[in-house]
């Protein structure tokens, strides 16, 4: 047995003239779940697509458990997939729903018997096996077509945005529930979502894509302290990272607006005035006392939930920055804050976008096909 | 006082609620009566003695006792009632069973692949719809006649199937329209191809749109009359609405009414059958994508 599950060699898609995922090589590692991950139009659909055998690959190869499965039906892949859109079969009984792969496999009639229970034990649905889809709720839907995955005992399990028509707080279940079932059966499990919550909470691996290009992989922890680049950083983490501009004064030093920020950056590439783009996150601006601040703002409005408050602030330059405020001492709009915060948390990007290196710390250099781009 | 007050309301909108209820229904059995007088009155004319079937229909009930006379003397004319009747019987349920499957792969095909001229082909069939089948029917004719299917039932049916399709192609591509693509893909996933995909998966889910499809062909089939009168020419083989033609000219001058009461009732009742078996699919299909 192989530690990797699913291997994409150059993975090329066209439609008619237009390129829409151009070149992408993964390896998923056995038993790991992980997520695809962008904007919408990223072409993270289209990649699960043509995993699962939906969608004709134009260029490359796709390996499932060491077998090249590129020309295979998507019966024949050792896969099953759940769909948004739940695609239960609507003139079948939930039991026939679950048992209609096996029916076409030609599984004896005490196997379909044993594995639909199974399933339908995992998933507490065995009250509804005689029910029509039509006659289930949304949430029990899903399950259903998480079950008739399951039933197929599957290499890999893929999930289109599975719980994007599920209503919020049932999401946060059925997503607790996926990651109990990914704990349980421990297959592999691709993951398509554009939310980062559940691409945050759910992976062991994230890709993020964008215009169908692999933009960074890693773990959740390493996307989001070290992203390789300004869309990346801005993509995961909610309120987004500040991203400001920020000139090369030298000697470590930048400058935004009127205020000056010692860095660790080498800087040795670097010459006076040139352009890079200075990364915080929310939670990393501290407001403080008037005197220790390094940058000024000025409250434009604020989101008050409780436990946090959002500040979004304007800086002198007319840059916006967002802030997390923990403490209960009240702010009002128009007020003007002073922020300050922990040189470790700071990132910084070139004018290209990508990661800058610091003196005294290892970046995980951008994957060899991300792309540059302007903030 | 205090009790009396709200059973006295209670009564009234009691009394309020009969009314409707009793205008509502009367509405609906006035109408009824209206769509069932012309069955009850043909079904009971039939059944009148030899002698009085041969008077003008009035009244229309058997005054002297219930006799099948009519029936009789329906089953002298042609080549007999029951040959008749099941020529009709062939050429309808042949029409639908051809005009179903054909229109069935058409409606896939139009709605799941992408080919060159997709839509411009599927315009053309839809645009036969305007031309009126009379002003072809002479071309029809040389066409049967070179393939040697003239005077043959089977000629007859294939000339209904082809008038038929544009509709019902139409008809079922929109019923394939409205089926979810993820369905068809969970269904390869889950291993059904080609053949099976269709019966399993997409039969079921496009059937009230088959059996729209299948009630129009049977009805248009089986009371087409010009072309069945063109295209046969002997008299065994003659469908139903032209034995009709025959007994309604009458003999020697003489309309059997009798027989034309009974030849009525006969074709009547195969339509009745279809459409109860088939109104409830029939009514969603016609229904399908009016909302949404």
């Amino acid at each position: 047995m192989t530690d990797t599950s699913v291997v994409l060699t150059d993975i090329r898609k066209s439609f008619g003239n237009l390129e829409v995922i151009h070149g992408i090589d993964l390896k998923i590692t056995e038993g790991s779940f992980v997520v695809f991950v962008g904007p919408s139009g990223c072409g993270k659909s289209t990649l699960l697509r043509m995993i699962a055998g939906l969608e004709e690959v134009t260029d490359g190869e796709i390996e499932i458990k060491g077998r090249n499965v590129t020309d295979l039906d998507p019966s024949d892949r050792g896969i099953a997939m759940v769909f948004q859109s739940y695609a239960l079969y609507p003139h079948m009984s939930v039991r026939e729903n679950l048992a209609f792969g096996l029916k076409m496999a030609h599984t004896d009639d005490a196997e379909i018997e044993r594995r639909v229970k199974a399933a339908s034990a995992i998933l507490k649905i065995d009250p509804l096996l005689d029910r029509r889809p039509g006659q289930l709720s949304g949430g029990q839907r899903q399950r259903v077509a998480i079950g008739r995955a399951i039933v197929r005992k599957p290499d890999v399990f893929l999930f289109d945005e599975p719980l994007s028509n599920l209503d919020a707080e049932l999401r946060v279940s059925m997503r607790i529930e996926i990651a109990r079932l990914h704990r349980e059966l421990g297959n592999t499990m691709i993951y398509v979502t554009h939310d980062q919550t559940e691409a945050m909470t759910l992976a062991d691996m994230i890709v993020v894509l964008r215009d169908g290009r692999v933009e960074q992989t890693g773990s959740p922890r390493e996307i989001y302290e070290n992203p390789a680049n300004t869309f990346v950083a801005g993509f995961i983490g909610s309120p987004r990272m500040n991203l400001l501009n920020a000139e090369w004064v030298g000697d470590g030093t930048i400058r935004i607006g009127k205020s000056r920020i010692a860095t660790q950056i080498d800087g040795k590439r670097m010459a006076p005035g040139d352009r890079l783009t200075l990364g915080i996150r929310p939670e990393h601006m501290n407001v403080v006392a008037d005197s220790e601040g390094t940058l000024r703002a000025k409250v434009d409005f604020y989101e008050y939930l409780g436990g946090t408050q959002f500040l979004y602030c304007q800086l002198e330059d007319g840059q916006a920055v967002t802030a997390e405020y923990r403490s209960s001492v009240p702010v009002q709009a128009g007020d003007i804050l002073q922020f300050r915060w922990k040189t470790d948390d700071l990132r910084f990007f070139d004018a290209a976008g990508l990661r800058l290196r610091l003196l005294d710390e290892r970046i995980v250099q951008a994957p060899a096909n991300s792309r540059s781009h302007q903030p | 006082m205090n009790t009396a007050k709200p059973s006295l309301s209670k009564q009234r909108r009691a009394r309020k609620t009969f009314r409707a209820d009793s205008a509502y229904h009367a509405t609906g059995i006035a109408i009824c009566l209206f769509f069932l007088a012309p069955f009850v009155i043909t079904f009971l004319a039939s059944f009148r003695h030899g002698t009085e079937a041969r008077l003008p229909p009035l009244p229309p009930w058997p005054t002297s006792g219930i006799s099948i006379d009519s029936y009789l003397s329906l089953d002298t004319f042609g080549a007999g009632i029951w040959q008749h009747t099941i020529n009709s019987l062939l050429v309808s349920i042949a029409t639908v069973v051809l005009t179903v499957a054909v229109s069935l792969l058409a409606g896939y095909g139009f709605s799941r692949y992408r080919f060159p001229l997709k839509n411009v082909l599927f315009v053309l069939i839809i645009a036969t719809l305007m031309i009126p089948f009379q002003s072809i029917l002479t071309p029809l004719f040389i066409i049967l006649a070179k393939l040697g299917l003239n005077n043959s039932l089977l000629g007859l049916t294939l000339v209904y199937v082809t008038l038929q399709l544009p509709f019902s192609v139409f008809m079922m591509r929109n019923a394939f329209d409205a089926v979810p693509k993820e369905i068809e893909e969970a269904a390869r996933i889950d291993g059904a191809r080609d053949l099976k995909l269709l019966v399993r998966v997409l039969l079921p889910l496009v059937l009230p749109g088959v059996a729209t499809v299948a009630i129009f062909a049977f009805l248009n089939a089986w009371n087409e009359f010009l072309a069945a009168l063109i295209l046969l020419s002997s008299n065994e083989k003659y469908t139903l609405p032209v034995l009709m033609m025959a007994v309604r000219a009458g003999r020697l001058g003489a309309v059997n009414w009798g027989a034309v009461q009974a030849g009525v009732a006969v074709m009547t009742i195969p339509c009745l059958i279809v459409f109860l078996l088939l109104q409830r699919y029939y009514m969603r299909g016609l229904m399908a994508g009016a909302v949404k």
